[in-house]
């Protein structure tokens, strides 16, 4: 977990403290002792970071040990669980079908949107960016819109309605492309495109606005210095300056676009209902609602959330290392 | 190549099929109508019907021909009981208390005391809820005539809350459309007189009427003197323990009323006449809703003064001429909230707290202080209120009221009295002059406090005499505004015809670039279209003359206008490009005609002033500033502090108390008619003793709660697949008992109950009313093994069981294994709706079987009409109506009922067929996948649609308004079957009350539900919500004995009735789920990319059956194999 700025900022008080003699030094300390040490020390910092940090604890961390915990058993949400040991990902692995299937449609949603929606993201952001601040205010708000205004994706289910007078069918229809309405939703072809298409709409969300801040926060001065330096183009300023500068914010908007393509599942049921038609945007995430609600396996969901935090963990780390290469 | 064989294989097994199928079908017509058990008890209309239904003028057509004639020649009596036919047909029984039967329905004799009439000595005819009656009588001289019937609503098994109505027919034939169906008013009073004491008056007594809020209720004192009596009377509007007003019962009263017959749409006022020529007549009335005692039909001539032909206002000044105001200037105020009759059990008090000027009203509390706004709007509804004064002489009425209902749009109420000199003899009110039609209401925002006057401005003036009661009746009318409102449906009509003309060229989606040629094809159309904009804008800007001003809700008429101005000329190709903005204009219009009748009003109170009294007498209209802004402040407060979940608990339970708790996750309203229900005089907790904590939850709260052990003792509405899911799991008790982890004590408690519950014909007697307290509770002795006498039958209802409470399939759906595991509170099933109008166009009878309708499907595509069928339940209820199953192994006959639901059913032939053939509707037929039912079914594109009969019911009725009377529904079409028989079975969706495991008190538990699903309480509770929400509320209840007492008309009755019993279910076995959808892809793939339905299927078979094996497995059931099969009953016993 990356500290926070509260803590470093108590650390670095902690820091001019330091000038009062230590009766023991650094070297002569086990680790151990050296971090209680310390501890006691910033006990402020502990203090004021306690309720956020047990709340942490308590609805995010212990979920994730408590499902490590369930997938290793039948669990049902009603009766008392009985241990499995591995099972459940032997049976994911190795005769779940539709669990492969899950997997490819993930990582195909996930490549495409993932990777298009953070340049999206940072493309138009970076556009507006240059536009004068009231006209960027209003752009900002059509683009972000989408992602806020809850439902609203439900749109595209007027649109691409099945029945004759939806407005693609009926506009197919006058043009005579089809005589009769396509079942947009529910047409096995159609399904995963028409998902990503809507998936990117809604994508410029939280990450797109955290870009827009960065690009603000950028001090014109080193765009000077730059120049002064040699810069010969914008493309260069972007790769050199603009975005090593905005690296945080970059690897924010990274982890939000991976969580987001992964977890995308809502919107995909509330569209084309559940489960899509042969599983043709079934993803983890629905596999995972599939067995928790319908069928009542918790067990078995539990490990399947597991895999699908194992491979977040994965991209994430990628990701990273995969940042720390721009403007190089 | 190999495929190719078995497709054409299948194909020619498929044709042969179809042709054999046909061939059996004529071969055995005549055979087919005996053994059809639809034959002789169909609900549908048929075209001759239907055909008459269209045909029938309107009254102002019905008068042209006899607009020379004058009035009969005097009064006609029918002799109700010896002129009336007694030719098989008719139901009627005549009933009186000196010979009180003539039929040998002994029930009606007691009946007939229990009305305990003394003071009528004559002989009536009893016309129970379903059925008709006529009479033939001659009539001496031909002449216009009014229609007047004296008629009594009793109280009896068949009747419910709605009003009596009747289909009305002279000499066979419906004379006009508004005649078409009377409806008898009923009256109703509150329960909530506390004391009533009637003394001989003497002289200083004056009537007086007093109102007073305490903590203990909202009092209401009333003196009255009259006709030489005194009675003082005490009112009161119970409160719960946090201060809430809480409505007060209803009670319908019974006495003889008099009826002439009349508008019912408020497009006419005053009575109808018809011509009767000098001939033998027939009249006939036909049940549709609710029974009734006839007791004189007379023919009034139309210009007598008995008919009552209400005279002019100057007229009835000029007869009071010298009456002047009284002296002393006392006003009467009569709260509203305290009527003393009303129309509808739905027209009741309720609380505003718009206004700290409204009497009475807290910031603390929600205090009952007006009547009105959504409950009373409906032409013919009234209240009604008893007053007297104490000096003679002319008086004014006032109202302060609040009508905000139309931006722009006055209302109309009909002021009516009877007493002294008004109203018929019988204490039927009249208005006293023509101008009482027409009372306006003008549109404000704010409260208004005025007197009661018409669109002129002219304040009526009233002659009341001292000592004299008089009841003042306030009814919803259209009055200045129904001749306008009467043209825009008018128009709306013609519209909707020039809409399907066009329609069946185009279809739903005309071609922009195409030219259709409207101008040569269908010039009479583009004329109606033009002259209908004429019409619109015309009406439209009478509208803004009479309102004075252009409210948003006007306007929408010119919106419309100019639409039809546009399309009517045609100018480039204007009509296809609009079609759909036609459409839903048509919906637009249809919903405007809706709102314009709804004659919505609150009011606060009633004045009785003096005719000099000035503004000054009046209560004052609103609050000044600061005692508003205190009162909104105060309120805001208080929002904090209020109990929501406390609603209508008048006290809080004992801790030590028995007690139970009991969760429903359904709306607020269906939440506060169970607490009411509950907590009232006859309800659970006063004949029990048990308290019930009543918590309205969020859907998915169940599961959460039994998992962290905080669940409820009992859940209303458990949808059965969760029951049988949280059964298998040991989280529901078997309320059949013996569910296996029941202890001895509670499976006592369920063997015995159980039995006498769904077989009622044995019980001697209910436990739950007779006994109060849980200690003395006497159940029956026997063990349910015992009273079955037959250790196979399971204690379910059979099929011919015609007393039972459920539908088999209904408890099918919550049984597994024997064991059942909850009550269904609610079933849902599909029916077959269709628009009468346009099949009798078209001339089509209403399909009784597939083939029919497959028949008529021609013709409704020639006219780009097409029928709705949602492809989800249609492959369920095929299946089941061609002898599938979804399921192997359920006939218990065959095989041990351990196996049953081990493996799917649909790899069965005859399920591979019924599935193919469902496909074929969407593939071959193109029926429409996707549709909006409510709207095609409106606009007539869709003149046939299928879905669940109380859903669609309810959105047409509220939504769909312009074609009422125009549709009905009946049973879905029939399959043929091999065995030569039709099946008609619709598929029942059920939600089940269920006790979980963990319930404190299995006994108190076990009878609440008893109490809740029994057929009273649940036939109360559906008429409390139509009483509460409306007639879109209808209710589905599962328990079959209670529909008798649901506000259903008799039509419809039967036809439920029908389909009920034709009802199969899909039973829930474990893994059920995963079924759905593969049967979804299969039909998909039929459909998206031409599959051959029975591969698309087959090939799922395996899939689906492993997973039910793997989830069987899990639950340690009986697995099989692919090609395994159980053994049967016969192998096992040899």
């Amino acid at each position: 977990m990356p500290k926070t700025k509260a803590e470093t900022a108590v650390r670095a008080k902690g820091g001019e403290a330091q000038k009062a003699p230590r009766p023991v030094r650094r070297e002569e300390m086990s680790k151990l002792r050296w971090t209680w040490e310390e501890m006691k020390r910033n006990k402020t910092a502990y203090f004021m970071l306690a309720p956020f940090f047990l709340l942490f604890i308590i609805f995010t961390v212990l979920p994730v040990f408590l499902s490590m915990i369930l997938s290793l058993t039948d669990f049902n949400m009603l009766q008392m669980p009985h241990f499995l040991g591995l099972s459940n990902f032997k049976r994911l692995f190795l005769e779940d079908d539709i669990f492969i299937l899950a997997c490819q449609n993930t990582l195909i949603f996930a490549s495409i949107t993932g990777p298009v929606s953070y340049i999206l993201s940072l493309l138009i952001a970076w556009f507006i960016n240059e536009l004068p601040p009231k006209i960027r205010a209003v752009v900002t708000l059509v683009f972000y819109a989408p992602s806020i205004s809850g439902n609203v994706y439900l749109i595209w289910k007027t649109l691409f309605s099945s029945d004759s007078y939806g407005w693609a069918n009926a506009t197919l229809m006058e043009l005579g492309v089809i005589n009769q309405p396509i079942l947009w939703f529910e047409n096995a072809d159609y399904v995963m495109p028409l998902c990503i298409v809507v998936a990117l709409w809604t994508s410029l969300g939280t990450a797109f606005l955290s870009f827009i801040a960065g690009f603000q926060t950028i001090s014109r001065d080193m765009y000077e210095a730059a120049a002064v330096d040699g810069i010969k183009n914008r493309w260069q300023e972007l790769w050199y300056i603009t975005l090593p500068t905005m690296r945080p914010q970059m690897m924010f908007g990274a982890v939000l676009a991976i969580t987001n393509s992964f977890g995308f599942g809502a919107i995909v049921t509330a569209l084309c209902g559940f489960p899509s038609v042969d599983y043709a945007a079934h993803t983890i995430m629905h596999h995972l609602d599939d067995y928790g609600g319908a069928r009542y396996e918790i067990g078995y969901a539990s490990s399947i959330a597991v895999v699908l935090f194992v491979i977040m963990l994965a991209s994430n780390i990628i990701i990273k290392k995969a940042l720390s290469k721009v403007g190089e | 190549m190999k495929k190719h064989l078995f497709r054409r294989g299948t194909c020619l097994l498929l044709a042969a099929a179809v042709l054999f199928g046909s061939l059996a079908v004529v071969s055995s017509a005549e055979g087919i109508d005996q053994v059809d058990p639809k034959g002789s008890e169909s609900t549908s209309a048929d075209l001759q019907e239907m055909r008459a239904l269209v045909g029938t003028v309107s009254y102002d057509e019905y008068l042209k021909p006899y607009l020379q004639e004058a009035a009969g020649g005097s009064v006609v009596d029918v002799d109700v009981v010896n002129q009336l036919v007694r030719d098989g047909t008719t139901v009627a029984t005549v009933v009186s208390e000196s010979e009180p039967c003539l039929t040998s329905r002994d029930a009606d004799q007691s009946l007939w005391k229990s009305f305990g009439w003394s003071e009528n000595a004559d002989r009536s005819v009893y016309l129970p809820a379903s059925g008709s009656a006529s009479w033939n009588f001659l009539v001496p001289s031909k002449g216009m005539y009014s229609i007047r019937v004296e008629y009594y609503n009793p109280q009896t098994e068949e009747s419910s809350i709605s009003t009596t109505e009747r289909k009305f027919y002279i000499d066979d034939k419906v004379p006009f459309k508004e005649a078409s169906t009377l409806s008898f008013p009923k009256s109703w009073n509150f329960d909530n007189l506390i004391s009533s004491e009637t003394t001989d008056a003497s002289a200083d007594d004056r009537s007086s009427v007093r109102y007073e809020t305490t903590d203990e209720g909202y009092f209401r004192y009333v003196v009255r003197v009259a006709d030489g009596k005194k009675t003082t009377e005490i009112w009161k509007i119970a409160q719960d323990i946090n201060g809430n007003s809480m409505a007060p019962g209803m009670v319908q009263s019974s006495k003889w009323s008099t009826y002439y017959v009349q508008d019912g749409t408020g497009y006419y006022t005053g009575y109808f006449t018809f011509f009767f020529s000098e001939a033998t007549h027939k009249i006939t009335l036909e049940a549709q809703r609710e029974p009734m005692i006839i007791r004189s039909i007379s023919l009034v001539p139309s210009d007598s003064e008995s008919s009552a032909q209400i005279g002019t206002y100057a007229d009835y000044l000029k007869k009071h001429e010298g009456a002047a105001a009284p002296q002393n200037g006392e006003v009467t105020v009569i709260e509203a909230e305290f009527p003393d009759y009303v129309s509808d059990s739905s027209v009741y008090s309720t609380n505003d707290n718009t206004s700290a000027e409204t009497y009475p009203v807290t910031s603390r509390a929600q205090l009952h202080n007006v009547i009105g706004e959504n409950s009373y709007n409906t032409v013919g509804q009234w209240a009604a209120y008893k007053f007297s004064v104490n000096e003679s002489g002319m008086y004014k009425l006032a109202m302060r009221y609040k009508q905000d209902a139309l931006q722009g749009m006055y209302i109309c109420r009909t002021v009516k009295l009877s007493g002294g000199e008004y109203g018929l003899a019988d204490g039927t009110p009249a208005a006293p002059f023509a101008e009482a039609f027409n009372c306006q209401f003008d549109y404000s925002k704010k409260w208004q406090s005025d007197y009661i006057k018409d669109g002129d401005g002219t304040v009526f003036e009233f002659y009341f005499e001292k000592g004299v009661e008089y009841t003042l009746y306030l009814e919803c009318s259209l009055g200045t505004l129904k001749t306008l409102i009467q043209r825009v449906e008018n128009s709306l009509n013609a519209i909707n015809d020039c809409y399907l003309r066009i329609l069946q060229l185009t279809g739903s989606d005309p071609d922009e670039y195409r030219d259709y040629d409207f101008l040569n094809i269908m010039p009479d159309v583009l004329v109606t279209l033009l002259d209908q904009a004429v019409e619109l804008e015309t009406v439209k800007n009478e509208f803004e003359i009479l309102c004075g001003t252009n409210g948003s809700h006007i306007t929408t008429l010119d919106t419309i206008a100019r639409l039809l101005d546009k399309m009517g000329t045609d100018d480039g190709n204007n009509i296809a490009a609009n079609m759909s903005n036609l459409k839903s204009y048509l919906g637009t219009l249809g919903t405007w005609i809706n709102n314009s009748k709804r004659s919505a009003m609150m009011v606060d109170c009633i004045s009785v002033c003096p005719a000099n009294a000035g503004s000054k007498e009046l209560r004052r209209a609103t609050a000044n500033f600061f005692k508003s802004i205190w009162f909104e402040i105060s309120s805001f407060f208080w929002s904090f502090f209020t109990k929501y979940d406390q609603m209508g608990l008048t006290s809080i339970p004992d801790e030590n108390a028995e007690l139970i708790e009991v969760w429903l996750a359904t709306g607020r309203d269906q939440s506060s008619i169970w607490r009411t229900m509950i907590d009232s005089a006859d309800g659970y907790t006063e004949s029990t003793g048990v308290a019930v904590t009543l918590k309205l939850v969020t859907g998915g709260t169940l599961l959460p709660s039994i998992l962290s052990r905080k669940g409820p003792d009992v859940y209303i509405g458990l949808g059965a697949s969760d029951v049988i899911n949280y059964a298998i799991r040991e989280a529901v008790m078997g309320v059949s008992g013996n569910d296996g982890k029941l202890t001895d004590e509670e499976n006592a408690v369920f063997r015995q109950n159980y039995y006498t519950y769904l077989f009622p014909e044995n019980e001697e007697h209910l436990t739950t009313t007779e006994n109060r307290g849980t200690e003395n509770l006497s159940f029956r002795t026997e063990t349910f093994s015992e009273v079955l006498g037959d250790t196979n039958r399971n204690g379910r209802v059979d099929d011919d069981g015609t007393d039972a409470n459920f539908a088999q399939a209904a408890l099918d759906t919550v049984t597994l294994l024997d064991v059942t595991y909850g009550i269904p509170q609610t079933m849902s099933f599909a029916m077959m709706f269709y628009r009468m109008d346009v099949l009798a166009e078209l001339g089509a009878e209403v399909p009784q079987t597939w083939s029919q309708l497959l028949a008529l499907l021609p013709v409704l595509q020639t006219n780009n009409m097409s029928i709705g069928l949602s492809y989800g339940s249609a492959i369920d209820f095929m299946l089941y109506q061609r002898g599938g199953n979804m399921w192997k192994y359920t006939d218990t006959t065959k095989y041990d009922s351990k196996y049953a639901g081990a493996k799917i059913g649909l790899s069965d032939d005859v399920a591979l067929e019924a599935f193919q053939y469902t496909c074929r509707l969407y593939t071959d037929y193109s029926f429409p996948v996707s549709y909006d039912a409510a709207n095609r079914f409106r606009t007539g594109e869709m003149p046939i649609i299928i879905g669940d009969y109380a859903g669609i019911y309810n959105q047409l009725v509220v939504y769909a308004t312009e074609i009422e009377g125009l549709w009905e529904f009946c049973s879905l079409p029939g399959s043929f079957r091999e065995d030569g028989t039709f099946n008609y079975d619709s598929l029942a969706g059920v939600s089940a009350t269920v006790m979980l495991h963990g319930c404190r008190d299995v006994r108190a538990a076990w009878q609440f539900i008893q109490w809740q699903t029994s057929d009273s309480i649940q036939a109360n509770y559906g008429n409390k919500m139509v009483a509460l929400i409306g007639p879109s509320a209808k209710y589905e209840s599962a328990n079959v004995k209670a529909l008798k007492n649901l506000s259903w008309t008799a039509k419809e009755k039967a036809a439920i009735e029908a389909q009920m019993k034709h009802l199969s279910s899909v039973v829930n076995y474990p893994g059920s789920y995963i079924i759905g959808r593969y049967t979804k892809f299969a039909f998909l793939a039929a459909v998206n990319d031409g599959e051959n339905p029975i591969e698309a299927l087959s090939q799922y078979i395996d899939t689906i059956n492993a997973e039910i094996k793997r989830k069987r497995e899990e639950f340690d059931l009986e697995t099989f194999e692919t090609d395994e099969e159980p053994p049967t009953l016969d192998q096992t016993t040899n």
